[in-house]
C-alpha cells in the first residue's frame, strides 16, 4: 500500500505518456486543430523511406561514439590522472573544478559561444589557423557539410567531458587505498595500477556514464537546433530536431510522435543491452 | 461600528469587486518584437488604449521571431490562445483560417466603414476566400539598397533598371576588388526574397499563384528553373560564406562599406539610420529588383505587409477587434512612424515633408506598385518550403543545379497534394 503513490506517479508521468505517444503516432494531426485522421502505420512507412531519417540516426550514433570516446574515455583518463600522484592535491582540485565548469553553463550560452568561435569571418578558430599559417584549413565550420556535425560534436565534448570526469573521480575516491598500497609493494607502476585496480573498481560507474552518454546522444536537440538547425542541407539532422521539425514546423504532430517512438525504442533497447553487457563482465 | 454595519460593508465591497471583475475585459496580445524600440512602442499603444478604455486590461506577450513561428501553433491549440496576435499573411495565416482559429473581421470593418481607411492593396493579403481576417501593421517591400559612393567609384551613375544592366554593374563593382552584394543566408528566409522576385518575373502570374496553393500546385513551369539560373548567375557576386552568415552580420558589413549593395526590406532603412555609421543613411539609394525578359509583370514588388489578427476563440470579439483597429489606425500609425520609422496601412498617414525623403520614396514604391508579391517562405506549405529552402542553400553553395533543385520541389509538392 505504501508504494501505491509511487506506482501511480510512475504510471501517470512515465508509462501513460509513452502509450499515448504511440497512440498519437497512428494519426495525422497538428497542434492548432482538433481534427485528426487515422493513418495507421503510414508515418512509420514514410519514415523508413526518408533518407533524412537515416542521416539523423547516423548522426546520433556518430555523436554517441564520439561522446563515449571523449567523455567517458578521456574523462576516465583525466580522472585517473587527477587522482594519481602526478600533480599535487591543490593543482588536482583546481583542474578538476576548471574542467567541470563548462558543464554548468547553459546549452544556449555554450552554443552561442562556439557559434562565434566557428564564425568564418570573425571567429577565433579561423583566426588561429590564419596566425599559424594554416589558411588552407579555414572554412565555414557550421555551414560546410563536411565539418558541421563534427564541429557541433566537439563543442559537446568540451562541455561535458569534465562532468563525466567528476563522476569518475568520485568513484575512484571510493577505492580502498590498501589496494594501491599492496600494488606498490608488489612493484606495480602507475599504468598497471590504473589498468588492474582503478578501472575494474569503477566498472559500474563506467557502465552508468556510458549509458548516460549514449542516451544523452539520442536526446540531442538544443546544440543542433541553435547552431545549425539541422543544416547545411540536413547534414547535421538528428532525431530530436527531426522530430521537432515534423511536429512544430510541418504541423505533423502524429509523424513527430512516430519519431519519438523510434527514439524511445532505440534508447530503451541499447540501455538494456549495455546493462546486461556490463553485468556479465 | 456594530457588526451589522461591518457585515453590510463587507458584502457591498465583495459585490462591487465581483461586478468590477465581471465588467473588466481581459485581452491577451501577442507580438514578436522582443527588443527596443519596438517593445516600448507596443507598451505605449496598450497604455493609450487602456487609458481610453478603462474596462479593458491587455496582457502583452512577446516571443522572438523564429520561436514565434512555432509557439503560435501550440498556443492556438489551447485555451490560452491570444486574443490578438501577430501574423504573416499568406499560407502562414491561411492554414490557421482553415482550422477555424482566426476571426472573420469583415462585418466589424464594414459596420463603421473603417475598412476604407486602409489602402486596399495592403488589405488584400489578409483576405481569404472573400473574407477579411487581419489588418496591416507595417508595410514592407524588398529593394536593393546601394552605396552611391561605391557606385560612383565604379563609374556607375544610375541604378540599373534591367537584369543586363545589373549584371554589367556587378562586373564593374567586382573590378574594384570587392564582392558587390552583401548577403547572409544562414536562415534561408533571406534567399526566399530573391526567389520570390525571380519566380514572379520568370513564371506567368496565373501559374505561380496556383502553385502557391498546396492542394493543386505542381511547380512544373520551366520558368522556375530559369529563375534559379538567374540566381545562380548572381552567386559569384555574393560575399563569401553566404550560408554561414546571419542577415544582420551581412548588413553590418554593408554599412561598413565592404559591399556595394544589399537586398533589404524597406523596414530596415530606419534601422540603418539608427544603427549605421553617422551619415550613412544619406549615402544610400534604392532600386527594385531589375526587370528581366520573363513573362511575369516586371513592375511588381516583392513584399507583403505584416499584421495582426483576432483569434476566433476570443471571449471578447468586439473589444479585440476594436483594439486591432486602434493598433493599426491613424493615431498609432503616426506614433509608429515617429518611434519606429515604419508606415502602417492607413491612407494618407503623413505628408512627404514629415519624413526623411528616402523613407517616403521607398514607401511610395510599395503604394505605387501595381501588385505586391508575398515572401516565398510565407506563401508556401511548410513541407514544400523545407525542401525548397534546402535546395536554395545548396544552389547558393553551387553544389546543385537549378533543374535538380526544382525536381526536388516538384517531388515534395506531389506528396503534399496527396494530403489534401
Amino acid at each position: 500500500m505504501y508504494v501505491l503513490p509511487a506506482i501511480a506517479f510512475v504510471l501517470v508521468f512515465v508509462y501513460f505518456p509513452i502509450v499515448m505517444n504511440f497512440y498519437n503516432s497512428l494519426f495525422r494531426m497538428n497542434s492548432y486543430s482538433d481534427a485528426r485522421t487515422f493513418v495507421g502505420f503510414k508515418h512509420y512507412v514514410r519514415m523508413f523511406n526518408d533518407p533524412i531519417f537515416y542521416t539523423a540516426i547516423k548522426n546520433n550514433f556518430l555523436y554517441a561514439a564520439f561522446s563515449i570516446l571523449f567523455q567517458v574515455g578521456l574523462g576516465m583518463v583525466l580522472a585517473i590522472f587527477l587522482e594519481g600522484r602526478f600533480i599535487g592535491k591543490r593543482m588536482g582540485t583546481f583542474f578538476r573544478n576548471t574542467l567541470f565548469i563548462p558543464s554548468i553553463i547553459s546549452i544556449p550560452a555554450v552554443a552561442l559561444l562556439w557559434y562565434f568561435i566557428y564564425n568564418p569571418q570573425i571567429g577565433l578558430l579561423n583566426g588561429i589557423l590564419g596566425v599559424v599559417g594554416l589558411d588552407s584549413l579555414k572554412t565555414a565550420w557550421l555551414a560546410n557539410p563536411k565539418t558541421a556535425i563534427y564541429s557541433v560534436i566537439m563543442m559537446s565534448q568540451w562541455q561535458y567531458t569534465g562532468y563525466i570526469m567528476v563522476l569518475l573521480v568520485v568513484a575512484i575516491q571510493k577505492i580502498p587505498r590498501e589496494l594501491y598500497e599492496s600494488a606498490v609493494i608488489d612493484g606495480a607502476n602507475e599504468f598497471q595500477k590504473a589498468v588492474y585496480i582503478t578501472i575494474p573498481s569503477i566498472k559500474s560507474m563506467l557502465a552508468v556514464t556510458t549509458i548516460i552518454t549514449f542516451i544523452g546522444s539520442f536526446k540531442l536537440f538544443s546544440e543542433i537546433y541553435i547552431m545549425t538547425d539541422g543544416g547545411p542541407y540536413n547534414t547535421t539532422q538528428v532525431l530530436g530536431v527531426y522530430m521537432y521539425r515534423a511536429a512544430f514546423k510541418f504541423d505533423e504532430m502524429g509523424y513527430g510522435s512516430a519519431v519519438a517512438v523510434i527514439i524511445f525504442t532505440i534508447t530503451f533497447l541499447v540501455s538494456i543491452l549495455q546493462l546486461k553487457s556490463f553485468k556479465s563482465t | 461600528m456594530n457588526k451589522k454595519v461591518i457585515t453590510i460593508l463587507l458584502i457591498t465591497v465583495f459585490l462591487a469587486s465581483g461586478l468590477l471583475l465581471a465588467a473588466t475585459v481581459n485581452l491577451k496580445f501577442l507580438h514578436r518584437w522582443t527588443q527596443e524600440p519596438d517593445r516600448s512602442f507596443f507598451e505605449e499603444v496598450v497604455k493609450e488604449y487602456e487609458a481610453l478604455n478603462p474596462n479593458v486590461k491587455i496582457d502583452i506577450q512577446t516571443v522572438s521571431n523564429d520561436a514565434f513561428k512555432e509557439k503560435i501553433k501550440v498556443m492556438l491549440g489551447t485555451a490560452e490562445a491570444p486574443d490578438v496576435f501577430f501574423t504573416w499573411p499568406g499560407e502562414f495565416t491561411n492554414r490557421f483560417i482553415r482550422a477555424g482559429n482566426v476571426l472573420d473581421i469583415t462585418p466589424y470593418m464594414l459596420e463603421d466603414g473603417s475598412m476604407f481607411h486602409y489602402y486596399g492593396s495592403q488589405l488584400i493579403p489578409f483576405v481569404y476566400e472573400g473574407a477579411l481576417y487581419g489588418l496591416p501593421y507595417r508595410l514592407d517591400g524588398k529593394v536593393f539598397v546601394y552605396n552611391k559612393e561605391i557606385f560612383a567609384q565604379a563609374g556607375i551613375d544610375s541604378a540599373p533598371q534591367t537584369l543586363d544592366e545589373f549584371m554589367e554593374d556587378l562586373e564593374k563593382l567586382a573590378a574594384l576588388g570587392m564582392k558587390p552584394i552583401a548577403f547572409g543566408n544562414e536562415r534561408p528566409w533571406a534567399v526566399s526574397h530573391y526567389i520570390a522576385a525571380l519566380n514572379q518575373k520568370s513564371v506567368p502570374e496565373e501559374i505561380w499563384e496556383i502553385d502557391t496553393d498546396p492542394a493543386i500546385g505542381t511547380w512544373t513551369d520551366p520558368g522556375y528553373v530559369k529563375a534559379l539560373e538567374i540566381y545562380e548567375d548572381l552567386v559569384p557576386y555574393f560575399n563569401n560564406f553566404t550560408n554561414a552568415l546571419k542577415h544582420d552580420q551581412a548588413r553590418v558589413a554593408f554599412m561598413q562599406g565592404q559591399h556595394a549593395m544589399m537586398y533589404l526590406e524597406i523596414v530596415e532603412i530606419p534601422e540603418i539610420e539608427r544603427d549605421g555609421p553617422a551619415g550613412f543613411i544619406d549615402k544610400i539609394g534604392v532600386f527594385p529588383f531589375p526587370a528581366t525578359d520573363g513573362p511575369g509583370n516586371q513592375s511588381y514588388l516583392v513584399g507583403y505587409p505584416e499584421g495582426f489578427v483576432v483569434s476566433s476563440k476570443t471571449k471578447h470579439p468586439e473589444e479585440a477587434v476594436d483594439f486591432l483597429k486602434f493598433l493599426t489606425g491613424k493615431e498609432m500609425g503616426r506614433l509608429e512612424l515617429e518611434m519606429l520609422g515604419w508606415f502602417n496601412g492607413i491612407k494618407n498617414l503623413v505628408s512627404p515633408d514629415e519624413v526623411k525623403p528616402i523613407v517616403f520614396e521607398t514607401t511610395q514604391l510599395i503604394l505605387d506598385s501595381e501588385k505586391m508579391v508575398n515572401w516565398l517562405d510565407s506563401s508556401l506549405h511548410a513541407k514544400i518550403w523545407s525542401v525548397y529552402s534546402v535546395e536554395l542553400q545548396k544552389l547558393t553553395d553551387l553544389v546543385t543545379t537549378p533543374q535538380k533543385a526544382m525536381d526536388a520541389v516538384i517531388k515534395i509538392a506531389t506528396e503534399v497534394r496527396s494530403e489534401f
